[in-house]
């Protein structure tokens, strides 16, 4: 196995040189032609002009971007879709710590814990529409929850807030996304040594000290991850905010929509860019905070 | 300033008829041990003894299914590890990877509410009692395992405990390290005067650092005594083989006089040993345990007189002050520690014909008959 500095070496080094370049090909064909091409072709038609009945026209304008940026309805939008993001955020990530903690300290049977597992994937069983659909009879006037309330007579009136409201989107947003946060706090909690909970036990931590201390800093790239997860998926919501708010809430993504309706690629593209703009920057605040490649690397 | 455990209180620990069941099988049964206040106490066993378990139920990790414990004059089951005045160093060290080795060691300070500024100071205090102070701003990653380990056990002091228990210190750590670390944890303890109580498999780090050697084999104790008193008088077969440098044989008692007892070999030979508390009847079968190093050998076979056995060599190995000679005695295997002088007088090899000869006062009487369960630990090489 001595190596020296001979030709033969020479030849196999640039054998794994071109080894290394084949295996980084795939990945680069992929993500440059689905990836780099499409996001290249929104920005230049972003600085199109849109033209009534003619459609796209190539140019070099900012008009699309000053429409926007002068529009209310698209600071509106942007206000409510971050309010959403905030509020889900701070509720999927109270949940899925806790959810995760139960499951990897307190359950001591894996089988059960596998098992519990898969009951948080129950709301990726069915399709998106079934699932927002079957809010209704839930959240509904006539809804189970408002029977109940009424029979029970804690209400005299059906409470009108429950569905087709921000409340509705926020409960359908914690539904589809609590999952995304346990997922990857799981994963962070579950390389955790137990002999570390142990030993700030050992030194005078009470349960509360253990979790703020020791689990919660432990765990921090998993809610990094998550928090980028639910981020995301609620910055490029617009099914969900339409169909749980009746209408009455919109989200950035549906400015985009509206302008696809009408044709009016340029302006979408404008606002596509605007909301990849700002998520990338929510992306980098999380990872400011938390160094997830030096975690996942760990 | 420290509420709990300060006005040196007594560290004697006592168990009485603990049990601890997992599931459906007992890991500990009726355990009884009385560890006296300032001694340094080794368990002793091969892993699935159960002497973790012991550990951390003292320690207040594990709670007995049945039984108590007490430390000093306090029944401490259902108490948290500050309140019974314990420190746990675990195996695996068990730094906190997100803190610095300061704040790792000022840990304790922060949950009991001591201020920032004073608990750095104390911190860094006994930082530099195990010469590490120089480290304080590092992460736990950055250090070798042998400072790992000082910071667990400055880690485990700064809470000012009356016991200290130690869970398999020096498994982690190389040859070197660990026996530097061993002389260390000794005269610490010693400094200290409090109890350590110390899980280990291996013998001689029990022999050699223990006050009071704890024998354990599945789930129950075998022998709790004074290092020489359980290598030189194991009073079972499995302490006997487990702690080495014993040779077990079994034969039947034939007959007891007031000081000696007489044991008719199978292969014909007889055994004199010297009566002790042990239970001898006549005819009945009975171990007995005869020193490695307290053993003759000349060559030839036909063993004449009394305590002597013969048979094949099996195998020789050098062992530095002296040679190990591997006896086949029909089928058994006899081992005799030759010193090394005593040996290249007369070297024996590999199918040469030797007995084996001793003296009476080297021959001990077991309380129970041999089984060959444990086997013997040297014989498969430990390390």
């Amino acid at each position: 196995m001595a190596s020296l500095p001979t030709a033969d070496t020479q030849s196999s080094n640039k054998t794994s040189l071109l080894m290394t370049y084949l295996q980084v090909t795939p990945l680069t064909v992929v993500l440059t032609f689905f990836f780099l091409i499409p996001v290249a072709l929104v920005v230049a038609v972003s600085f199109f002009r849109y033209q009534m009945l003619v459609g796209l026209v190539p140019d070099f304008v900012l008009t699309n971007y000053i429409d926007l940026i002068k529009n209310p309805t698209t600071w509106t939008l942007y206000l409510s879709t971050l309010k959403f993001t905030l509020i889900v955020l701070v509720i999927t990530f109270v949940l899925g710590f806790w959810i995760a903690y139960f499951l990897v300290f307190h359950v001591r049977n894996l089988l059960v814990a596998i098992g519990l597992f898969l009951i948080c994937t129950v709301p990726f069983w069915t399709s998106n529409i079934i699932r927002m659909i079957s809010w209704r009879p839930v959240l509904g006037k006539e809804g189970l929850i408002n029977s109940a309330l009424l029979k029970a007579g804690a209400i005299d009136q059906p409470i009108e807030w429950l569905l087709y409201s921000d409340f509705s989107v926020v409960v359908a947003y914690v539904h589809l996304f609590t999952l995304f946060m346990i997922v990857p706090i799981f994963n962070s909690m579950a390389r955790i040594d137990k002999s570390l909970l142990e030993a700030a036990v050992d030194a005078g931590a009470s349960r509360w000290g253990v979790v703020w201390n020791v689990v919660l800093p432990l765990s921090k790239t998993g809610i990094a991850l998550g928090a980028l997860f639910v981020v995301t998926l609620v910055m490029g919501d617009f099914f969900v905010v339409t169909v749980m708010s009746g209408g009455l809430s919109g989200s950035a993504t549906s400015g985009i929509f509206n302008d696809l309706q009408f044709l009016n690629y340029p302006r979408a593209a404008a606002n596509a860019v605007i909301l990849l703009i700002i998520v990338l920057l929510i992306a980098a605040a999380i990872f400011r905070v938390v160094d997830v490649r030096k975690e996942l690397v760990r | 300033m420290n509420k709990t455990a300060t006005k040196t209180e007594s560290g004697e620990i006592r168990l009485v008829n603990v049990s601890k069941k997992f599931g459906p099988s007992y890991a500990v049964q009726n355990i009884n041990l009385t560890i006296p206040h300032g001694s340094y106490c080794c368990l002793l066993g091969p892993s699935g003894c159960g002497k973790t378990t012991i550990l951390r139920m003292i320690a207040g990790h594990e709670t007995p299914s049945s039984g108590e414990i007490f430390i000093g004059d306090q029944m401490v089951v259902g108490k948290s590890p500050v309140e019974r005045g314990t420190a746990m160093m675990f195996q695996s060290y068990a730094l906190f990877p997100h803190l610095t080795i300061l704040d790792n060691v000022a840990f304790y300070l922060k949950m009991r509410g001591v201020g920032r500024d004073e608990r750095r100071q104390r911190a860094e205090e006994m930082l530099r009692r195990v010469q590490l102070h120089h480290l304080k701003d590092r992460m736990p990653a950055q250090l070798s395992g042998g400072q790992q380990q000082r910071v667990a056990l400055a880690r485990s002091l700064i809470t000012n405990p009356r016991v200290l228990l130690l869970d398999e210190p020096l498994s982690a750590l190389d040859e070197f390290l660990r026996l530097k670390m061993r002389g260390e944890l000794k005269s610490l303890q010693h400094e200290l005067g409090i109890t350590f109580v110390h899980v280990t498999h291996t013998q001689p780090e029990a022999i050699a650092l223990a006050d009071m050697v704890v024998v354990m084999d599945t789930g129950r104790i075998d022998q709790a005594d004074s290092a020489k008193e359980i290598f030189n008088s194991p009073r079972t077969p499995y302490v006997a083989r487990f702690m080495g440098g014993q040779n077990v044989l079994t034969g039947t008692v034939s007959q007891i006089s007031d000081k000696v007892v007489y044991i008719g070999h199978a292969g014909g030979g007889t055994f004199e040993a010297t009566r002790t508390d042990m239970p001898a009847e006549q005819g009945k079968p009975i171990s007995i345990a005869v020193r490695r190093d307290r053993i003759r050998l000349r060559r030839g076979s036909g063993a004449s007189g009394v305590n002597q056995i013969s048979g094949v060599v099996e195998a020789t190995e050098y062992q530095g002050s002296f040679v190990k000679v591997t006896i086949d005695v029909g089928g058994d295997v006899f081992v005799a520690n030759v010193s090394d002088a005593d040996y290249f007088a007369e070297p024996v090899d590999r199918g040469d014909a030797v007995t084996a000869q001793w003296a009476a006062a080297d021959v001990h009487l077991l309380s129970k008959l041999d089984t060959g369960a444990a086997g013997d630990p040297y014989a498969n090489a430990t390390h």
